[in-house]
């Protein structure tokens, strides 16, 4: 028996809110799932499209973008952009024949654990069912 | 009409420093300034070319001069999108707008082949616009294509680039002094196109909400790469999410920089 | 204030692509193609979109130099030194008439490049063959 895919995720995870909810994660012992590799960026909205595209080149299957919620923004409005950003490039995936839902932004606050928990384990999964990145595209 | 065209420049160089446009000589057509007193039965509509590039460059090395130039529409849009940039600056500049013929604007697909005069201080249009032309058969028919036809139509075309940064060149709204494309950490020096397309997903993201379908991507392109099917495309979402078309109106700032209160987002966020 | 476009063709490989000079107060600011010209028709490689790179560069040879004098400023101790072209062309005939009077003609070998005219690269193979006495010419586009 073969064994399961394990997608390999890249998340871009916000330094005041998502970074600190996954943080709080780990200390409460809630279980998130492995395949997640954490990057901290300063704001979501530092998040350029050109280092999510760079996340797929380089093999990632799933790539996920964690912020604060609209209206709690370290930076008041860096959020913002991201919101804007990130469904521009989903369809832009789509439209060159990358499964959209390889990309996903979601907001999960510091006080958020069991969000972040719950937000990986879905988002693991749902790429899990897509499949390897490199059936899809090469890398 | 190019020839109420020659008339209205040289009547207008009288006051202006110089009017931009195409100058025909033996060895071909191409953008030049006219001065006063140039021959202007050498003034040509055509072959195309970013004129509206040539403008910022000349209202940059020249700061108080007033030049004027002749525009179609894609010109005209390109030039809102650069003075919301601040490349261009619309108090000194005068517009003499061209329509161009429903061949032209079909051979463009363009949806707009009439330059509009209202953003622009002073500006004059000459010739009855036509009705714009239907989109790209390719860009319509997208939503009945599926993933796997998608990648594998992009993947033949991406596979043709030979990464002559022609496209980037040639676009007007391409004025980045520090270009993504050409930081090695994006976009690998010495290797073509891989199999996922950093150089050209880059440049579509790029081109969110500055595209302004004046082809000239397209037309430079060595390998015929339909570029302007996937910033159609993503001109469509920015107007469809953000409500925005560039090059239609001065007054509206660039709405991806912007704060969600001062261009909201169409689209459920949480 | 003067902004013209010169029509060129591009130096560097055999296609030989139509391309413009984009000339702003007699210095070049930047290229366009040609979009009227039979072989390129309005398109470039990366090399035509930079062709004029070369003009302005700081490297750019100006005069000739000779490589001479005793500063170690390269690895071999030697340094270039400007020089006027009668000293270059008076040397290089020097060295080349005792290479060849030592050696014998098929010890000088010529290449040429495809940034050369035509009309240069017919001189240099009939200085060799003429004039020195080799078949030995090679061209950058064979190797």
């Amino acid at each position: 028996m073969s064994e399961p895919f394990e997608p390999r995720i890249v998340a871009f995870l916000c330094n005041w809110c998502s970074y600190a909810g996954a943080d709080n994660a780990g200390i409460a012992r809630i279980p998130s799932p492995a395949n997640i590799l954490p990057i901290r960026v300063m704001c979501s909205g530092r998040v350029s499209p050109e280092m999510i595209l760079r996340a797929f080149r380089s093999g990632a299957d799933g790539v996920l973008v964690l912020g604060c919620h609209i209206g709690e923004c370290h930076y008041t409005s860096g959020n913002h952009r991201t919101a804007k950003r990130i469904p521009l490039l989903r369809n832009l995936l789509g439209y060159v024949g990358i499964h959209p839902d390889r990309l996903r932004l979601d907001w999960v606050s510091s006080a958020e654990a069991p969000k972040f928990a719950q937000v990986t384990q879905e988002f693991v999964e749902a790429v899990r069912t897509l499949g390897p990145i490199a059936e899809e595209v090469g890398v | 009409m190019i020839e109420e065209i020659r008339a209205h420049v040289a009547e207008k160089l009288q006051e202006l420093d110089g009017v931009i446009g195409l100058r025909r000589t033996a060895e071909g057509t191409a953008p030049c300034l006219f001065r006063e007193g140039d021959d202007l039965s050498q003034l040509e509509l055509d072959p195309r070319y970013p004129l509206a590039s040539v403008v910022s460059l000349l209202q940059k090395r020249y700061p108080e001069a007033r030049f004027g130039i002749a525009a179609r529409g894609c010109d005209a849009r390109a030039l809102v999108e650069m003075a919301k940039r601040e490349q261009v600056d619309p108090d000194r500049l005068y517009l003499l707008g061209v329509v161009c013929t429903a061949e032209e604007a079909e051979e463009c697909h363009c949806t707009d082949p009439a330059p509009d005069p209202a953003p622009w201080p002073q500006a004059e249009v000459i010739g009855t616009p036509v009705e714009g032309a239907p989109p790209n058969p390719i860009v319509a028919a997208y939503e009945g294509t599926s993933l796997e036809e998608r990648r594998m139509f992009w993947q033949g075309q991406f596979l043709k680039c030979i990464k002559c940064y022609g496209c980037r060149n040639v676009c007007p709204e391409c004025f980045c002094e520090a270009c993504a494309l050409e930081d090695k950490v994006w976009v690998e020096p010495g290797v073509l196109v891989p199999p996922f397309p950093m150089f050209h997903l880059i440049r579509a993201m790029h081109m969110s909400g500055r595209c302004v379908a004046c082809r000239q991507c397209e037309l430079t392109c060595p390998a015929h790469i339909p570029l302007t099917v996937l910033y159609d495309l993503i001109r469509r979402d920015v107007e469809d999410l953000l409500g925005y078309v560039p090059g239609a109106d001065i007054t509206v700032s660039p709405p991806l920089s912007l704060t969600l209160e001062d261009a909201p987002l169409r689209m459920e966020l949480e | 204030m003067e902004y013209q476009n010169i029509a060129t063709t591009c130096i560097y490989c055999g296609a030989g692509c139509g391309l413009y000079l984009e000339v702003l107060d007699g210095e070049i600011v930047g290229v366009l193609p040609a979009k009227e010209h039979p072989v390129s028709q309005g398109r470039l490689c990366i090399k035509g979109w930079n062709a004029t790179s070369f003009v302005y560069h700081p490297d750019r040879l100006k005069t000739p130099l000779i490589r001479r004098g005793d500063a170690p400023s390269t690895s071999s101790g030697h340094r270039f030194e400007e020089a006027t072209w009668d000293e270059a062309l008076t040397l290089v005939a020097e060295r080349l008439g005792t290479v060849k009077a030592e050696s014998g003609a098929n010890s000088i070998a010529f290449l040429s490049s495809a940034k050369c005219t035509n009309e240069e690269n017919y001189l240099l193979q009939k200085f060799a063959r003429a004039v020195i006495g080799t078949n030995n010419v090679d061209h950058c586009a064979r190797l």
